[in-house]
């Protein structure tokens, strides 16, 4: 259970995170499969659909933006493998409101944004039974290979 | 017949498969057809009481089916729904916090100023013995030491209580602090030491007039020092907005 990116596509999410803050930012996460491991090529950034006022601690992706994505990751002969989203002056560690709201099998990569500067990313997976998240390697590498 | 679209994330429970013909005659049947044929996909889509989750969107020939007649929409022959995730999450809240009636506060200070000055007159040791016991008390009982009295001129009336989201851990720290000066104070007072013992009580008036007046509790801002250097028991950081040891913003102000 192994997440691998490139250096320039997690630098290319810290970005979005920073550029957030100190709202939460978020985005689907584009890639390929090989068993239970994917490789992420891209991110596709999506506007935070949740009213003003919830934005520093809450994000929605609209599904009419996930059909989209879907369908722009199924033309490039991707998948949606995840969700980005950034914790703005939070540890990057799935919370309760995450793992409600989490589907199985999509990996979920969390920045922690403090005071506006990027800090770690840790990504995470909901377990079949909903009961938790349970964190899943991140492989970074100089190019985006497996 | 009709075709149900699953998301790539549903598909492990779906034996792989992104497409799965069911029967029904409403969506709500389809759907109950389509769990029937793949248990293991029933609480992704449904919570413990059956109803759907909120993440899950149901788009029959891409129209959203909550602009139809929701769940009840009728579905026909070679009708293709489709389940769209919505994805949401968030940060932790901060937990809720408990209410501290500042007005309380605010009268204990006013009354151990008072007291105090009144103590200081009349040269009485066992006066300041009598405040400190009461702060020590009220710190015990995690309440303003002199609540009956707040109480009192609430029931005569023409008191309002100003009650705001707060931590009541640092004010009762700062209440057995000033109790601990005064009882050592009085101590002091006790066994003839009356410069140390009128010292260590104008101290603990004029923190209690720095608060009263100036609004700026002391005991509160060590208490959240403490808490900054991880001391054990001080766990409590101050309220979102707040700057420490001063008053907390009205509820009104805080977001949602």
């Amino acid at each position: 259970m192994t997440l691998y990116a490139s250096q320039s596509l997690l630098e290319q999410i810290h970005a979005l995170g920073e550029a957030a803050y100190p709202e939460e930012g978020a985005g689907l996460l584009y890639g390929e499969i090989r068993g239970d491991d994917r490789l992420a090529t891209g991110v596709r950034p999506l506007p935070n659909s949740v009213e003003e006022d919830g934005r520093r601690r809450r994000y929605r992706i609209a599904p009419q933006e996930m059909i989209a994505a879907e369908m722009e990751a199924e033309h490039q002969g991707l998948e949606v493998i995840g969700v980005f989203h950034s914790h703005p002056d939070h540890p990057a560690v799935a919370s309760e409101t995450d793992r409600e709201w989490a589907l199985p099998w999509y990996s979920y990569l969390i920045t922690s944004v403090r005071e506006g500067r990027a800090a770690e990313s840790r990504s995470w997976r909901l377990t079949d039974d909903r009961s938790m998240m349970i964190e899943e390697a991140v492989s970074v590498a100089q190019e985006a290979r497996w | 017949m009709v075709m149900i679209r699953v998301p790539a994330p549903l598909r492990p429970y779906t034996g792989g498969a992104k497409e799965v013909q069911v029967q029904g005659q409403t969506v709500a049947t389809a759907l109950a057809d389509l769990s029937l044929r793949h248990p293991d996909l029933r609480p992704h889509l449904f919570d413990d009481r059956g109803e759907l989750r909120p993440f899950v969107n149901l788009f029959l020939n891409e129209e959203d089916i909550r602009s139809l007649q929701g769940t009840a929409t009728p579905v026909a022959e070679g009708d293709r729904l489709m389940i769209v995730p919505s994805i949401a999450g968030g940060r932790p809240d901060q937990p809720a916090l408990p209410r501290v009636d500042h007005a309380a506060l605010r009268t204990n200070q006013a009354v151990i100023i008072g007291s105090l000055i009144g103590a200081f007159i009349a040269d009485s040791g066992w006066l300041v013995a009598l405040v400190g016991a009461i702060m020590a008390l009220g710190s015990l009982l995690g309440v303003a030491g002199f609540l009956p009295i707040y109480r009192l001129l609430r029931a005569a009336g023409s008191f309002k209580p100003d009650v705001l989201p707060d931590h009541p851990e640092p004010h009762r720290f700062a209440q057995a602090l000033g109790a601990a000066f005064l009882l050592a104070g009085s101590l002091a007072l006790g066994l003839g030491v009356a410069a140390a013992g009128w010292a260590l009580t104008w101290i603990v008036i004029g923190l209690a007039a720095l608060n009263l007046f100036g609004g700026l509790c002391v005991g509160c801002l060590v208490y959240y020092w403490l808490s900054r250097l991880g001391a054990p028991w001080f766990t409590k950081t101050p309220p979102a907005g707040a700057r420490p040891g001063r008053r907390p913003p009205a509820p009104s102000d805080s977001p949602r």
